[in-house]
């Protein structure tokens, strides 16, 4: 059995991993390249150490420079923010942001409404499933609709995901932009007082919304099963809730009620008197019924404040979480299916060889690291390439 | 920016050069205006703008007619016969390029004017998102109303031209043409292909296929990338003329029209009160005078004693703007979060939030309190119960809601009707009349002109706003970006 992780022991176990786990040289290597043209001193980087204070404007000019700040003030929390005109210390408040990757955050939490298993901080491999949708369709919508290819994935620590896109066009997308594409992408909007949070509307569905179905479809069986989403009154009266046609939503009670409360066969009940209702009524207001109560239940579930912002501060990659004391790894998008909570990597068993995980842990931990490495070595290449072909249009003129 | 205003009028408008200065009724303001101006005029000539600009806010916000509607248009137009401004009239309705004397002289005061409002409102952010806004709205209306003939010949002045995809690379993708363009029959229409950013308006509102960073744009669409190009060219300009400020300023008349211009306009920001309003009466007060925004906060706040970011943010500052002190405001988050949480954690990572607010931490900005339009533009999300009520919440639960606080069914009706139709603060000042028992039609642009207006039906208030700010319409906000960090890691 491995110790028990103890959040007082940080400020003891940090130095250690940051000088030795912690992958400085890429972590440098990453940010100069999101940096160009500014140097990697014009990049902010905050600190909250064990006593909660707080510092912000922190920069370094290598890695050398990152290592003793580490071992000088032993960050409890590492955050990244945005790069400036000049070095953040000395512009403070005035210094202008240029540049800062287009980022995402995705956090369980935004789910407690929809899932079962788990509510606030706590996570399990049941929920862990709407991250692994999450990341697909966030992916993919970046990858084919926005021609992105320089994203990085880092586990938030505790119950969540990040994502980092580092290509030229996202790092300098200015604030308007941001907030286009956040939107573009987020299709679960209202507070507490909206039921309904989906609203498709149109003749067609937009060819990445049916994408983002189709991933959704994959995964939909599975995952009604698991979270059990309408198998109790209260789970049923959320599903009815959504339903706008009074009608149809009486039919449907009437019907559900009476069924096992197995929410599969109920949901393929739904869809049943919903075909049946449709084949007899006007039905351009539940046209898309269907879809937009898979993506209520199922679609990333965005923080686009995050995204909008241009100078949000968000927590580095391989940081570890002062809470769990599990580290921010790296992964690769199409293995975030087989990641499990467990085997993530955390920062007492990698100090501990005689712990039990110690093995599994450091095997993570490196390939994890490896993750790492392809992107920022991709993103020094594709940096290269647009930077000589950028100088020829220049020398063109 | 090369103005030179002369104190007696020289009037020495030549044809000839007018009809080339302004070919077409819709222009670009790419170049300022070099002739002499009267003082008179430049006056005359900035607060003629600066109507037609408020016309289209009163549109939007007060009328709450939808944007660019068949109902948004026509009220602009005849709001602008009412104030006498017949060449704005027709400038926005039959945008075209005829060569008239009278049409050549009304491109000549709309470019004058276009360039005077930008040295008023290049001051602050606040300004220049509010001018901005307004400008490109006009920009929208005018091409809207162009005939074809007329596009085709702004495209050919402007020198606009772009080539739009082949046959073969349309049918490659001609699925995902007709599912992700807005329009119907689009078989026929010609595309264009430019980088997505250069589109945003239509990826927002995924109205235009996306692929691999590139958009494509329907000709009929076009107008959008038109759109963000003069966004851009405005903001550049409005920096620039920020920069040369001091240049224009030398006269001291000039100065004090330029910057009294936005002041008789924009009345109270609600940043500084000299109210004391102690927080023990915050619960009578909700239900007593304050919005509906701001009372459904309050309610949440009492019973779950907790908030998440953007409703903190949103009453925070309202709080402030009636005259809650950062003392009490703190004493009141703290009372209700350590029901939940203990004092430490509160300390740690909230109290900075209510210090924020107050303009004492961070980059220390004396934030002001939202406006209406800033409330009901702001997403909101899965546990959140900011924004507007009136907007955000569904037709059963604003019911439901207001059953419970006793109204009769009949006026709950009429609210909920007016939120339906997307009426938000009409609906807001409806609200008002049934709270107060009055018949007032208040127009309702700010949750603490509402307070103060409902203070002063009850007698109790007791200091005047700064400034006069009844009726007016309120640049938006700065946005409180930058003191946003990650909070729940
Ligand atoms: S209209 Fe304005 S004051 Fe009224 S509820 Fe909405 S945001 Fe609040
Ligand atoms: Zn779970």
């Amino acid at each position: 059995m491995a110790k028990q992780y103890d959040e007082g022991m940080l400020s003891d176990m940090l130095p250690i991993y940051y000088s030795r786990h912690f992958p400085q040289s890429l972590f440098c290597r990453w940010l100069s390249c999101g940096n160009y043209p500014q140097p990697l001193a014009n990049r902010e980087l905050s600190f909250t150490l064990a006593d909660d204070v707080y510092l912000r404007y922190l920069s370094i000019s290598n890695q050398k420079e990152l290592q003793t700040l580490f071992q000088k003030k032993c960050p409890h929390k590492l955050d990244i923010g945005p790069v400036y005109n000049i070095k953040p210390s000395i512009g403070r408040h005035d210094a202008i942001v240029l540049a800062r990757e287009l980022v995402f955050d995705i956090d369980l939490t935004d789910y407690d409404e929809i899932r079962t298993c788990c509510q606030e901080a706590n996570v399990c491999d049941k929920c862990w499933r709407f991250m692994v949708i999450a990341c697909e369709v966030i992916n993919t919508a970046l990858k084919e609709d926005f021609g992105f290819q320089n994203i990085l994935w880092v586990f938030s620590g505790r119950r969540g995901i990040h994502c980092w896109v580092s290509d030229h066009d996202a790092r300098t997308l200015d604030s308007p932009g941001r907030t286009a594409v956040a939107d573009y992408l987020c299709l679960i909007t209202g507070g507490d007082n909206q039921n309904k949070k989906v609203n498709l509307v149109g003749d067609n569905l937009h060819s990445s919304i049916r994408r983002s179905i189709n991933i959704i479809d994959k995964y939909f069986n599975i995952i009604v099963q698991e979270q059990e989403f309408f198998s109790t009154k209260e789970g049923l009266s959320k599903l009815l809730r959504v339903i706008p046609d009074e009608t149809l939503r009486k039919q449907t009670e009437e019907t559900l009620d009476k069924l096992a409360p197995s929410s599969l066969e109920r949901w393929e009940a739904f869809i049943q008197i919903y075909n049946q209702f449709c084949k007899h009524n006007n039905v351009r207001k539940i046209k898309y019924l269907i879809e937009e109560i898979k993506i209520q239940y199922c679609y990333p579930r965005l923080d686009v404040h995050v995204t909008k912002g241009f100078n949000h501060l968000l927590k580095s990659p391989f940081s570890i979480h002062p809470k769990t004391g599990k580290v921010s790894v790296v992964f690769k998008p199409e293995n975030i299916n087989s990641m499990k909570l467990d085997s993530v990597p955390t920062i007492h068993t990698l100090l501990d060889d005689s712990a039990k995980e110690n093995t599994q842990h450091e095997a993570n931990m490196r390939t994890a690291i490896k993750s790492f490495q392809e992107v920022v070595f991709l993103l020094e290449k594709t940096e290269a390439l647009r930077r000589k072909t950028e100088t020829s249009i220049s020398l063109d003129f | 920016m090369d103005f030179k205003i002369k104190r007696k009028s020289t009037k020495t408008a030549v044809v000839g050069g007018l009809l080339e200065s302004y070919p077409h009724d819709l222009q670009l303001y790419k170049i300022p205006p070099i002739e002499d101006i009267a003082l008179k005029e430049f006056e005359t000539l900035a607060l003629e703008r600066l109507t037609l600009l408020r016309s289209l806010a009163t549109a939007t916000t007060l009328k709450g007619l939808r944007l660019y509607s068949e109902e948004w248009i026509e009220y602009v137009l005849s709001d602008l016969r009412t104030q006498g401004l017949k060449y704005y009239v027709k400038l926005c309705e039959k945008t075209d390029f005829s060569t008239k004397e009278a049409d050549l002289q009304a491109r000549r005061k709309d470019h004058i004017a276009h360039f005077i409002l930008r040295l008023a409102y290049c001051r602050t952010e606040e300004l220049r998102r509010w001018f901005v806004s307004r400008e490109i709205e006009l920009f929208r209306m005018r091409f809207m109303t162009m005939t074809s003939d007329a596009v085709d010949t702004f495209f050919r002045i402007n020198n606009l031209c772009y080539t739009n995809i082949s046959e073969e690379e349309k049918n490659e993708i001609l699925i995902n043409l007709r599912e992700s363009t807005h329009h119907q029959n689009i078989d026929n229409m010609k595309f264009y292909k430019v980088k997505f950013y250069e589109v945003l308006d239509l990826v927002k509102t995924r109205k235009v296929y996306l692929k691999g960073g590139y958009a494509y744009v329907p000709h009929k669409d076009f107008i959008s990338v038109l759109i963000a190009q003069y966004r851009i060219h405005l903001r550049q300009s409005l920096a620039i003329a920020s920069h040369h400020l001091s240049e224009v300023e030398q006269d001291e008349r000039l100065v004090s029209l330029l910057k009294g211009l936005h002041q008789t306009y924009t009345g109270n920001n609600y940043s500084d009160t000299k109210a004391a309003v102690p927080i023990e009466t915050l619960d009578s007060l909700s239900s007593k005078s304050f919005p509906l925004c701001m009372r459904q906060l309050h309610e949440h706040l009492r019973t779950a004693h907790h908030l998440k970011h953007g409703g903190r943010l949103q009453y925070g500052l309202f709080l402030k703007g009636i005259g809650v002190t950062l003392e009490d405001s703190l004493r009141f988050w703290r009372e209700e979060f350590t029901k939940i949480m203990d004092l430490d954690k509160f300390e740690k990572q909230y109290a900075y939030n209510v210090r924020y607010n107050y303009g004492k931490e961070g980059s220390k900005k004396n934030y002001s309190p939202f406006n209406c339009l800033k409330i009901i533009s702001n997403t909101v999300g899965p546990g959140d119960c900011h924004g507007c009520p009136f907007k955000h919440s569904d037709a059963n639960v604003l019911k439901n809601k207001m059953k419970g606080y006793g109204f009769e069914l009949q006026a709950i009706n009429d609210v909920v009707d007016l939120a339906k139709r997307g009426h938000y603060q009409i609906a807001c000042s409806k609200y008002f009349d049934v709270v107060h028992n009055s018949s007032m039609g208040l127009g309702i642009n700010h949750p603490n002109q509402y307070f103060e207006e409902s203070q002063k039906l009850k007698g109790e208030v007791k200091i005047e706003p700064k400034t006069e700010a009844k009726q007016s319409i309120k640049p938006e906000n700065n946005a409180v970006e930058d003191m946003e960090f990650d909070e729940n890691f």
